[in-house]
């Protein structure tokens, strides 16, 4: 009993992280109709620019994870206005190829910069945990978990009240409408991209505090935010985090009574049967169905 | 065509008139057929040409053009990106481990079995999957390919796991003789004859203008009389069963496999970027794309180890944004309209 309340607790833990980094990416497919195959690579630069803040100031990571959002905003921004934009009425594939040409060259180049090396960014706390009962929580992921789910509302809010939310929406719902109300859409879509790049940069920052990374890690954690992302539904940012939250899980109680790498089979044939049976997702609408492409 | 021509009581100078156009036209339509024939001697000639490395070399590049060609089939022709087709190339390479590891099947048997076992698990997921458009159509073949290879991982009973399976190549467990470095050049190269040569078939077919159809708007092709579910899932089995055979062969090749290299994500996208950066939806394109992308890969491989993959990034970026449609697509719209700026090719997709 012990043991699946434990389980449990660190699947929704992990879950909340899970879902900081596909929220970013499900607004980014949902918006723009782009896949973005790179945002695992942002979430690892995340974590080392968190790393190199706290090794070279001291800074702390729950600190550094702003430093990485700026860092990783300003990337996100740029590859967007000068590259995605280019592109970005071509058959879809494309944006597909180019996400990956820039994944290929993030990984490798933090290969080279950063050598292979597993690295954990450290600290006096996180290893540190409360006891509730027989079970135990660390303190690190509890932080992380809250940071993760306040940035992800925080979000959602800002999407839906400030007037740069709303421009994003509806840019997403309907560009050609959107330009004659004079919206700017090529920012507007560079300012999506930097914000969904910002949130993987946080999300690093915390995966770097809470367990180990390197480089090799961006593949998994972009697959991750394919599945949470479906599972929620496309640009349902609430939906991520449901996603995210189920996923965590799944795999938490799945690593705890199944033998093996079966979990991984059971995620992808999740997505599968999603995607054919309800592609709307788990939760909410099929919102951007009804998208107009101008 | 002569028949046509006879019953027309038309003048004898005007039939010789229309004879010359119609036989330059016979001559155009045979001309890629030659040329291909040409190419292929050729490659048999070079194998004598070249000392082993290079014979390996070249041998991968077949490879990538036969599985280029294959996913033209699917992702070019009909539109649909698939990007789990690594897929096939793992279950043709792990059938034919497994039978003759457990059964010694014959490689050649073990072959066209694994191209037939590859097709039905392509018609089998393609109902389904097909239904699906754009980007839900990639992440769940994307997802099937990365779910099959945990299934893979997860029965070593069958095959290994994670372990990777050895198929028997010396001793008296080995059904077939293994093939050497001159063999599987041989074999690759039909394989991409053969890849080849299906793509052209369907190029020309009605076949193909209907998976054309469906690339440019599924709903019309449906109402004027195109069975678009048959016609989808046929590209897609067909691809599969190329995919199966190179993957079949690969495995032979290799002797030992492992799931992660089998159902590596990688060996797709480089599929699709041979593609779309060569022109999809054509026969040369891929081909072309195969090729050239290979052999800039393998030659940075070998010049600059460490900025290999970083090199090919900036590649991919590069050509995506500069020729969108691919090379041999853009250099027919460029003789046509003798518009080669690339700049404004550029603008072509921009926001």
């Amino acid at each position: 009993m012990t043991a699946l309340a434990q389980a449990t607790l660190y699947g929704l833990l992990q879950g909340g992280l899970l879902a900081l980094v596909a929220v970013g990416f499900s607004l980014v497919w949902g918006v723009m109709n782009i896949i973005n195959v790179a945002q695992g690579a942002f979430v690892i630069l995340g974590a080392y620019v968190a790393w190199e803040l706290n090794s070279a100031l001291g800074l702390d990571p729950f600190l550094g994870m702003f430093g990485a959002a700026a860092v990783l905003f300003v990337l996100g921004y740029v590859v967007q206005r000068g590259l995605i934009n280019l592109i970005v009425n071509a058959p879809i594939y494309l944006t597909l190829l180019l996400t990956f040409g820039l994944d290929l060259m993030l990984v490798q180049g933090m290969n080279i910069a950063f050598t292979a090396d597993f690295r954990s960014i450290p600290t006096s706390y996180a290893g540190n945990s409360i006891a509730l009962g027989d079970v135990r929580v660390p303190l690190g992921r509890l932080l992380a978990f809250a940071v993760a789910v306040a940035v992800t509302l925080l979000l959602v809010a800002m999407v839906n009240r400030t007037r740069t939310g709303l421009s994003i929406m509806a840019t997403g719902m309907d560009r050609g409408a959107a330009r004659l109300m004079g919206i700017r859409a090529r920012h507007v879509y560079a300012l999506t991209f930097g914000l969904s790049a910002a949130l993987a940069g946080m999300a690093g920052a915390m995966v770097g505090t809470v367990g180990t990374f390197n480089p090799a890690a961006a593949g998994g954690y972009t697959l991750l935010s394919f599945v949470v992302a479906v599972l929620g539904g496309l640009g349902n940012m609430y939906g991520a985090l449901v996603g995210g939250l189920v996923i965590g899980l799944v795999e938490a109680w799945a690593g705890q009574y199944l033998s093996g790498t079966w979990v991984n089979a059971f995620a992808f044939l999740a997505l599968i049967v999603v995607l054919v049976l309800r592609p709307s997702g788990l939760v909410g609408r099929a919102f951007y169905a009804t998208r107009v492409e101008v | 065509m002569g028949a046509s021509s006879a019953e027309i009581s038309a003048p004898a100078r005007a039939e010789t008139a229309t004879a010359r156009p119609r036989a330059r036209a016979r001559w155009r339509r045979l001309l890629p057929w030659a040329a291909g024939v040409l190419v292929l001697l050729a490659c048999l000639g070079l194998q004598t040409q070249l000392y082993t490395g290079q014979e390996r070399t070249v041998t991968t590049i077949f490879m990538f053009v036969a599985l280029a060609q294959a996913w033209n089939i699917i992702g070019g022709f009909a539109g649909y990106a698939s990007f789990g087709q690594v897929v096939f190339f793992g279950i043709g390479g792990y059938s034919t481990a497994v039978v003759m590891y457990h059964l010694q099947l014959n490689f050649w048997l073990a072959l066209v079995l694994s191209g037939l076992l590859a097709a039905a698990f392509g018609a089998l997921i393609g109902l389904p999957l097909l239904r699906l458009k754009g980007h839900y159509f990639a992440i769940a073949t994307l997802g099937v390919a990365e779910g099959m290879r945990e299934v893979v991982n997860n029965v070593p009973g069958l095959t290994g796991g994670g372990a990777g399976i050895s198929i028997p190549t010396v001793g008296p467990r080995a059904s077939t003789p293994y093939l050497g470095n001159d063999g599987f050049y041989i074999l690759f190269l039909l394989l991409a004859a053969l890849a080849v040569l299906v793509g052209g078939l369907v190029s020309r077919s009605k076949f193909g203008l209907a998976l054309r159809a469906i690339n440019q708007d599924e709903d019309a092709a449906g109402s004027m009389g195109v069975n678009t579910t048959r016609v989808k899932v046929a590209a897609f089995t067909l691809s599969g069963f190329l995919v199966g055979l190179v993957g079949a062969s690969y495995a032979f090749q290799q002797v030992t496999i492992f799931p992660e290299r089998l159902f590596d994500v990688d060996i797709t996208v480089l599929m699709v970027m041979m593609v779309v950066i060569g022109g999809s939806g054509t026969v040369l394109g891929p081909l072309l794309g195969a090729v050239g992308l290979q052999y800039v890969s393998e030659y940075l491989r070998q010049h600059y180890t460490d900025l290999h993959t970083f090199i090919l990034g900036a590649i991919i970026i590069a050509a995506v944004v500069l020729v969108p449609q691919g090379v041999v697509t853009y250099a027919r719209e460029a003789t046509r309209t003798r518009d080669f700026s690339l700049l404004g090719n550029v603008r072509r997709y921009r926001l």
